[in-house]
């Protein structure tokens, strides 16, 4: 019972990140830096679940952001399903529930995430390479970390995170 | 947190993710066509979602033209009001013309400069002086009656007092002219009354509620200031009456003096200016 309720609510946080996702996002204007909540989504879900289904669900996030924007399309699937697997995994490994940890999870990952994408969609390299993940993927991988932060204070009950332990 | 049961990642976890990475690898090597393919059908799935996405562009989209159509908005409102003062002063400005085709008289038109002062109410200052004739105790009128009389004059200005002036009085009689008495502002107010009065009317008249008034011109030979026959104003009710002695009647002004903003200066020497005001005011 306790454990069907806890899956309700994970969906719930879920199912608000991706609303978040094609509804708060364009309101922050820069698309470059606003945050991303489906990749947060992503994340969220996998720190919390077996490497397997974090890859899973990596994959799917991947084929919706390759689906809405075809130019590169397989990358962002590749990308998300390696960033979902290695949440999992090295939450498993190494980290403790700890604000920061979780928040350092979120930046990297985001980071992360667009440098696999670049390297798989064979984006040419040069200056451009260079802004997008030396500027503009770290100032994104932050304001998903701040969001990511945001979102597990309001919904720690629900997620059961212990923060600051 | 539920941590990642087992020791980080079993067989299965591990196998899931070969798979996961063998289709994304398969989906990025793909023909085009076949990319394609499933792209609409993820953006089929996502239509809900990509329509609150839109909803909220248009929305974003619309916030600046909400900005200029509330500035258009607001400067076509402000046109249509000096549009309105346009249009009253232009119908001023055709009443007067026309007044003054009729009058026989010799007249001066003359613009009036408002003034923002304490006692401006009282006085009118008007864009004609001595230079073009203008005299002391000279009638100033409007196309629709009386306004006041010429008290101050200089070389290109002069000074009118209207009948809002405590101490204004004027000679009033009845359309038939039988029936006379002396017209003032009603009440100690002065302009805060928008009213006249006629006082001094015998006992035994009647005059007729709705009825129009008229300077009598009584003792314009002898020095007084305004000719027979301006409209002073219409009769709107019986104020009081001392028995056996008069009656008052309240008049409601022919003109409003604050509203004014052409005025006519009689000039010239007549006595009578019947027939010159507008027709449906019938003068006998």
């Amino acid at each position: 019972m306790r454990g069907s309720r806890t899956r309700y609510q994970l969906g719930t946080v879920l199912l608000i990140l991706l609303v978040l996702d094609f509804g708060l996002r364009p309101l922050f204007g820069h698309s470059r830096i606003a945050p991303d909540f489906l990749l947060l989504a992503l994340l969220v879900y996998s720190i919390g679940t077996r490497p397997g289904n974090a890859a899973v669900a990596g994959l799917l996030v991947g084929l919706i952001r390759d689906g809405l924007n075809p130019v590169t399309f397989g990358a962002g699937a590749f990308a998300h399903t390696a960033i979902g697997y290695m949440a999992a995994w090295s939450k498993a490994v190494f980290f403790a529930d700890n604000l920061y940890v979780n928040a350092a999870l979120f930046f990297f990952g985001a980071w992360l995430r667009d440098v696999l994408t670049w390297l798989v969609g064979r984006h040419p390299l040069g200056s451009d390479l260079l802004w997008q993940l030396g500027y503009w993927s770290p100032l994104q991988a932050l304001t998903t970390s701040i969001s990511g932060v945001i979102v597990l204070l309001i919904f720690r009950k629900w997620l059961h995170i212990r923060i600051g332990e | 947190m539920k941590i990642a049961p087992e020791r980080f990642a079993s067989r299965r976890d591990t196998l899931a993710f070969i798979l996961c990475v063998a289709m994304s690898l398969s989906a990025r090597v793909a023909p085009p066509q076949a990319q394609d393919w499933l792209s609409d059908k993820i953006q089929l799935v996502m239509v809900p979602l990509l329509w609150i996405q839109e909803q909220i562009d248009i929305t974003i989209e619309a916030r600046p033209l909400v900005r200029v159509l509330t500035a258009q908005r607001d400067s076509a409102a402000l046109d249509s009001l000096r549009l309105f003062i346009l249009t009253e002063e232009n119908s001023q400005l055709r009443d007067l013309l026309s007044l003054s085709v009729r009058m026989r008289t010799r007249h001066v038109a003359a613009e009036v400069l408002h003034q923002a002062t304490p006692l401006g109410e009282y006085t009118l200052l008007l864009s004609v002086g001595s230079e073009d004739g203008v005299t002391e105790m000279a009638p100033v009128i409007a196309p629709e009656g009386l306004v006041g009389v010429i008290r101050n004059v200089s070389s290109e200005t002069s000074v009118a007092v209207v009948w809002t002036h405590p101490d204004f009085r004027i000679s009033a009689m009845t359309a038939d002219g039988t029936v006379f008495g002396i017209a003032e502002p009603r009440g100690t107010t002065g302009p805060r009354t928008s009213l006249m009065e006629i006082r001094g009317i015998p006992f035994r008249e009647e005059v007729p509620i709705g009825s129009t008034v008229y300077s009598s011109g009584r003792g314009s030979h002898l020095g007084g200031a305004f000719p027979r026959g301006i409209p002073i104003g219409t009769v709107r009710s019986l104020a009081e009456q001392s028995v056996g002695w008069s009656k008052t009647y309240i008049v409601n002004p022919a003109v409003q003096p604050g509203s004014v903003s052409h005025v006519i200066v009689l000039v010239g020497a007549e006595d009578d200016i019947a027939g010159a005001f507008a027709p449906e005011q019938e003068y006998p």
